[in-house]
């Protein structure tokens, strides 16, 4: 283990820009894009004088930073250097830090960075940047027409990427937090700015409605799960995870784990928090604003909620049942509610996506069923016994938690590359006209051979096909499942006596589930294959697509990484063991 | 210290990796000049990829017999997955990975497939690009001839029979696309799917022999089934099976009697195609796995077990090699007569290891590695001579037919269109298209074009007499080492079956000399038979290149079996000499020439001279008394050529006989039927396959199609409900929420 270095937030020496210097090139990034795009030859005249002092703040505008391309370029840089910084703060010496509110009685552990904080970084940044580079061609900037146009258009950038950099600095906060008060604030920082994406194309119904309704229920949802933090307060008297030696203070962790027996007061409260997280990770029936938001928002955004916004969601789950939670024994309490709510999500996702005809629709549908395979993967988990020392599994080998762990952190970092890259493909189509079926892609083969393999490749990686990165993540989750759920049958193996189905535990039957489900899903992911390939383009739709590099670079980049992390996604895995452990 | 292992995955991954651009770029940039000048339509990306690979093998193979012996495998060099089973209540770790075995038979196949393949691609690069058929599809022939090469050497690579039979079937399939080459013909793809599936039936064989070895040694890792202790443990009749099964699918491959009906009917691919896969790589696919059955044999545990076996494999080998040069006597496509040569070679090829697993099984060690070592020298010699005969073959139809272009061109000016777009270009059967009906690949068309071709008519000289086995040119040396070892072994106690291949491949010694012969004068000597025989020049780029190298590797035989070539690949253990080359071919010699000391001494002696006369004298002086003849005049072949032609046309004028008995009798008739072995495969696939393919089809429609559809069917409806109950309303969505939180409730409390 790492040696764990207690900074205090913003104290003397740099230790606080060291070990949040992504969030701090986040923030600057912030600052510039509300700063620049408002230069001008604005002058302030002292009172009294002729003299006129330039503030540059305001007035007309410099050409050079009104450039309606300018937003853009600044939120990739800003993202290109945080995810540089993430990058290089992976590694074996890299440290892990505890950042608290303050010195002596008072202070609250409120971050940690670690290795589980440092994967979701990278996986946040990357999602956002390839989703920002998709921009460029997605949310075209104008140069032509009069300056105000400009300027209007200018803007209209500016609020875009700005929020995409608040989404960052939002997500990045929650995979940081040790403070469920600090993690709900930075859940809404991130998913305010992801209302406002969602509509963001406000002059469509669609666009506006989605938005509306993700608003509404995601509202009441967060309402909810404050709710539950507030009771949580009620019973703990703070909402930092970790006990505090310095203070004296129990964390929930501690104050859980000592309960004798289960009391009524963080029950009620710890399903209600439980609510606001399934909403976000959009777990049936708390999924149903998820369709619509997805066809309604630019597809480029339907990518982010899929994977980023859906892994934050994820991190709080993980906090919540696996930290705050977690059984000593192996019997979670959550367990076999979790893996209900796994088997129908997952159901659920793939029969309605069978036959939805809008693709974006289909791809929510499928986004919902991956959700579904992740929570089974995190019921599964429920039957670990933390520890080793629990008489429901015994004998089960006792890294199976950190390996289930690893896959779900693993599906949730290679969903960026093939969930988002489909959501990017079919934004190539939106820049021709709207995408609410299937006829958009119909003979892409032959208008663009290389985006329609990169999609079949996607499809693919979706459906769990060796040697795809879907298939690894699969492989991994179902593993680790079986693996986990196995554990009373490898005790009668060693014993000599033979294997039945009958000694696996209940867990098994997630593992299944998950797997016909796959079966399943082939279904409809084959199907857009057999469109693009065999089906004549429509009227209109006939000619190649348009250029739009940045957006092709970025399907390209998502494209190489699933095939990559299918082949050689040892380095990958060590990085999401690591993080597990951090968390385990 | 970087080392050559480190980098040998790529030489099977680069073509693969390849594979899908070439076909991408292709389909991209199909029309454009620049794609079809400079890239050659895909065509220099695969030189270049093939190029690489040849450097890496040999960078491989230098550094492999530089570290001298013994070091023999490399192990699992990538691991992809590993997992756990519950097998027979023990837990068994198993992972999935691509692992190498390099070993002297390995390494030398290594080197034969990657040095053809490059050439072919270099004569492709050639032959495919100038001719006009294939204009905007030659990036197909390069994707998929990667795609095999891929395959060839994956498969000479792996360390366990699964890899192994995965890189087989790559080939397999590579083998159909590539004969279906020019499926507009119908002729095309019936010859395609004939390979295929005949092939195919070998391949269930293997695959089932793989099965058998599975359950019998639980892991199909060479280290593993072919460790002593292992093989010891297992049941010597089961084992047995296995290796039977396993040598059916070699059969299939290696286009063996009776599953060998397939290739001649390949030569309707490109040449290219018949030269790369139907002579110089595939087909050494079948012998490289029996040759991968020698640790069996070997097995002291084994021994005697399994000598009936071995017999069978000789005696596929003799029969297959008698009858395909009988029925190349009658042959009048140039490719047909080598695709026969073919599957006769590869059945001396046979016969050898039959004699040498024969050896090996009854304890005769030191025989048994001297007749296996002879067997993978032949392959080795068989590969590059016929390699080249194939390219030079090429090379004469491809002129014929540029010329016979260029003459139908002056002849009538409205048929060069029609011509110049459905031009035939292979298709000596299918040449309907064609106003006249011309056959570019009929040799009754040629001849006289040794004075007008002199690099393929040098190249087909040394070719062929590396096949006939004309002393001290390459095959000489291998040949008569199989001879040998299956008349030693007829001679050997116990042996007495041997004796039948032992003939059959004397006499077929004497019969290839004529074969080749004949087609080499039919060709070259004599007068023009036809005006566009008379026309041709070599003019096209790129394919005298493989010609000449090979003609170099062919000549240079000698120097390979100077460096005990024959110890070296038998011997894991063996080094290469290259320091005394000289003694060493001097001990060749005596070893070839004046075989003694051994029992038996003088009837092997006396066999081995009878080869060399009967294949070198009897044989080509027939087909020059018949086929043989004086240029026209005028012409002057080469001083290297031209005493041949002169010899011909003077054995001719003294010694000519009328052969039209022969040629009119029922056997010729039957030989022109291939000896009906096609109408009796075709016959029986009527009346047994097609009903019950009939009867599977039934099945298939009607009980796995109707549960099929009947899931379908409910999740369709399933998926309709459930959309349902997505209303769109907002309202509902929140009820949602809350009736979701009360489950979330009754769930956790309900457990708790």
């Amino acid at each position: 283990m790492t040696e764990i270095t207690r900074v205090q937030l913003f104290s003397e020496g740099g230790d606080t820009w060291l070990a949040l210097a992504p969030e701090m090139t986040l923030l600057s990034g912030l600052v510039l894009l509300f700063i620049v795009p408002n230069l001008g030859d604005a002058k302030w005249r002292i009172p009294l004088t002729q003299v006129r002092i330039p503030v540059l703040f305001g007035g007309r505008r410099f050409t050079a930073t009104s450039d309606p391309r300018l937003p853009a370029m600044l939120a990739i840089a800003t993202l290109l250097l945080a995810l540089w910084q993430a990058l290089i703060s992976q590694g074996a010496d890299a440290k892990t830090w505890l950042l608290t509110s303050g010195s002596g009685a008072e202070a609250n552990i409120l971050l940690r960075v670690d290795a589980f904080s440092r994967i979701f970084e990278i996986m946040f940044y990357s999602a956002l940047l390839l989703a920002a580079v998709a921009s460029i061609d997605r949310l075209p900037a104008r140069r032509a027409g009069s300056e105000i146009q400009q300027l209007i258009d200018n803007r209209r950038q500016v609020d875009f990427y700005l929020l995409l950099l608040m989404t960052a600095f939002g997500m990045s906060i929650v995979t940081m937090s040790m403070d469920l008060f600090v993690l709900f604030i930075g859940l809404e920082i991130a998913t305010l700015s992801i209302y406002v994406l969602v509509a963001f194309h406000k002059e469509t119904p669609e666009g506006a409605e989605g938005g509306v309704k993700y608003f509404i229920v995601g509202a009441v949802s967060s309402a909810v799960a404050l709710y539950g933090i507030s009771l949580l307060y009620l019973w703990n008297g703070n909402l930092q995870l970790m006990s505090n030696s310095a203070t004296g203070q129990i964390g929930l962790v501690e104050r859980w784990a000592e309960m004798e027996s289960l009391l009524g007061l963080p029950l009620i409260a710890f399903c209600f928090v439980l609510v606001g997280f399934a909403f976000k990770v959009s777990a049936v029936p708390f999924h149903f604003a998820a369709p619509d938001a997805y066809s309604g928002a630019s597809s480029t955004v339907a990518g982010i909620l899929a994977t980023a916004s859906k892994a934050m969601g994820f991190i709080g789950l993980i906090r919540v049942l696996v930290m705050l939670a977690a059984p000593a024994d192996g019997s979670a309490v959550w367990m076999f509610g979790l893996g209900v709510i796994a088997v129908v999500t997952m159901t659920w996702g793939n029969v309605a996506a069978l036959s939805s005809s809008n693709p974006k629709r289909m791809l929510a549908y499928s986004s919902i069923a991956h959700a579904g395979y992740m929570l089974a993967a995190l019921a599964a988990l429920g039957a670990w016994a933390w520890g080793g020392e629990s008489d429901l599994i015994s004998s089960a080998p006792t890294d199976a938690g950190q390996w289930i762990l690893t896959a779900l952190i693993f599906h949730l970092v290679v969903l960026v590359a093939f969930k988002l890259g489909a959501f990017l493909v079919l934004a190539l189509l939106e820049t021709e006209g709207e995408v609410s079926d299937t006829a958009p892609l119909a003979g892409l083969a032959r208008r663009d051979p290389i985006i329609a393999v990169s999609m079949f490749i996607f499809m693919l990686s979706l459906a769990g096909v060796p040697p795809l990165a879907g298939f690894m993540s699969k492989f991994l989750l179902i593993g680790g499942v079986v693996k986990m759920s196995a554990g009373d049958a490898f005790a009668a193996i060693a014993a000599g006596d033979g294997w039945s189905l009958g000694q696996m535990h209940w867990t098994f039957w997630l593992a299944l589930s998950v797997f016909l489900n796959s079966a399943l899903s082939l279904f409809y992911y084959l199907r857009i294959g057999v469109i693009m390939f065999f089906e004549v383009p429509i009227e209109g739709r006939r000619k190649p697509l348009i250029k739009a590099w940045f957006l092709r670079l970025s399907i390209w980049v998502c494209a190489i990484g699933t095939v990559i992390f299918g082949v050689w996604s040892d380095h990958l895995i060590n990085l999401c063991y690591n993080a597990a452990l951090a968390v385990l | 210290m970087v080392s050559a292992i480190d980098y040998a995955l790529w030489i099977p991954v680069l073509p693969i990796v390849a594979f899908p651009i070439i076909l991408f770029l292709g389909n991209v940039f199909k029309g454009m000049p620049a794609w079809r000048g400079r890239w050659k339509e895909g065509g220099t990306i695969a030189t270049i990829v093939i190029g690489t690979c040849l450097g890496l093998s040999i960078w491989l193979i230098v550094g492999y017999i530089g570290q001298v012996t013994g070091n023999e495998s490399v192990g699992q060099i990538g691991d992809w997955l590993s997992f756990h089973m519950v097998e027979n209540g023990n837990l068994v770790s198993y992972s999935l990975g691509f692992g190498m075995y390099l070993d002297h038979v390995s390494v030398m196949l290594l080197f034969v497939a990657s040095f053809l393949c490059f050439l072919i691609a270099i004569f492709s690069l050639g032959y495919m690009n100038s001719d006009p058929v294939n204009l905007d599809r030659n990036h197909r022939f390069y994707a998929e001839f990667l795609l095999f090469c891929a395959g060839m050497l994956g498969m000479v690579l792996a360390d366990n029979f699964l890899w192994l039979f995965i890189f087989w079937e790559i080939m397999g399939l590579c083998s159909y696309l590539l004969i279906g080459f020019y499926y507009e013909r119908p002729s095309a793809s019936y010859a395609a799917k004939k390979a295929f599936l005949t092939t195919r039936v070998g391949d269930i064989f293997l695959l089932i022999g793989l099965l058998i070895l599975w359950n019998l040694f639980g892991s199909l890792d060479f280290s593993v089934v072919w460790a002593e202790d292992n093989i010891a443990a297992v049941d010597a009749g089961t084992l047995k099976i296995a290796l039977f099964m396993m040598f059916v699918g070699a059969v299939g491959k290696s286009a063996q009697f009776p599953l060998h009906v397939w290739l001649p009917d390949a030569m309707e691919g490109p040449t290219p195609v018949s030269a790369l896969i139907h002579a110089a790589t595939m087909v050494n696919a079948g012998l490289y796995l029996v040759a991968r059955m020698f640790p069996f044999f070997a097995s002291p545990a084994m021994a005697g077990e399994f000598t009936d076996l071995a017999m069978l494999i000789a005696w596929i080998g003799g029969i297959t090699a008698f009858m395909a040069a009988l029925i190349a006597f009658v042959q009048m496509d140039i490719k047909k007569v080598l695709a026969y040569s073919t599957m006769s070679q590869l059945a001396y090829i046979f016969t050898g290891l039959g004699a040498a697993l024969w050896f090996a099984n009854t304890g005769h060690e030191e025989i048994a590695l001297l007749a296996f070592g002879a067997s993978m020298f032949h392959l080795f010699n068989h590969a590059m001579a016929k390699g080249m005969l194939f390219m030079a073959s090429g090379s004469v139809i491809h002129e014929m037919h540029h010329v016979h272009h260029e003459v139908a061109h002056h002849d009538s000016g409205e048929s060069a269109a029609g011509n110049a777009a459905g031009g035939d270009h292979d298709g000596g059967q299918g040449g309907g298209d064609d106003h006249d009906h011309f056959d570019a690949q009929d040799m009754s068309n040629m001849g006289g074009l040794a004075s007008k071709m002199p690099i393929t008519a040098t190249a087909m000289a040394v070719g062929s007499a590396s096949i006939i086995g004309i002393p001290l040119i390459g095959g000489f040396w291998s040949k008569e080492g199989i001879i040998g070892a299956a008349w030693k072994a007829s001679l050997t106690s116990g042996g007495a079956w041997m004796l039948g291949p032992a003939l059959l491949l004397l006499i077929t010694a004497g019969m290839t000399g004529f074969y080749m012969s004949r087609m080499w004068f039919m060709t070259f000597a004599g007068k023009p038979n036809t005006p566009v025989a008379n026309g041709v020049v070599e003019q096209t780029p790129f394919i005298p290149i493989p010609l000449i190298t090979l003609t170099v590797v062919t000549l240079g035989g000698i120097v390979f079996a100077g460096f005990e070539f024959v110890h070296w690949v038998a011997d894991g253990h063996a080094e290469m000499h290259f320091t005394h080359v000289l003694s060493g071919i001097g001990s060749e010699m005596k070893h070839a020439f004046l075989p003694s000391g051994e029992e038996n001494g003088a009837l092997i002696f006396l066999v081995t001279m009878l080869t060399i006369v009967i294949s070198t004298i009897v044989g080509p002086a027939t087909a020059m008394a018949l086929y043989g003849g004086r240029l026209q005049k005028g012409e002057k072949a080469k001083p290297w050529l031209a005493w041949l032609v002169s010899l011909s046309s003077r054995v001719r004028r003294n010694n000519h006989f009328d052969n039209s008995i022969w040629a009119n009798s029922g056997l010729a008739d039957s030989l022109h039927q291939r000896l009906h072995f096609d109408a009796w495969y075709d016959a029986a696939m009527l009346k047994i396959v097609v009903p019950f393919a009939n009867a599977c089809a039934w099945f298939d429609q009607h009980i796995i199609d109707g549960a099929i559809k009947g899931i379908e069917y409910g999740s369709q409806e399933g998926s309709s409900v459930i959309r349902r109950l997505t209303t769109g309303s907002g309202r509902d969505y929140i009820m949602m929420v809350a009736l979701g939180t009360l489950a979330i409730f009754v769930l956790i409390w309900g457990v708790a």
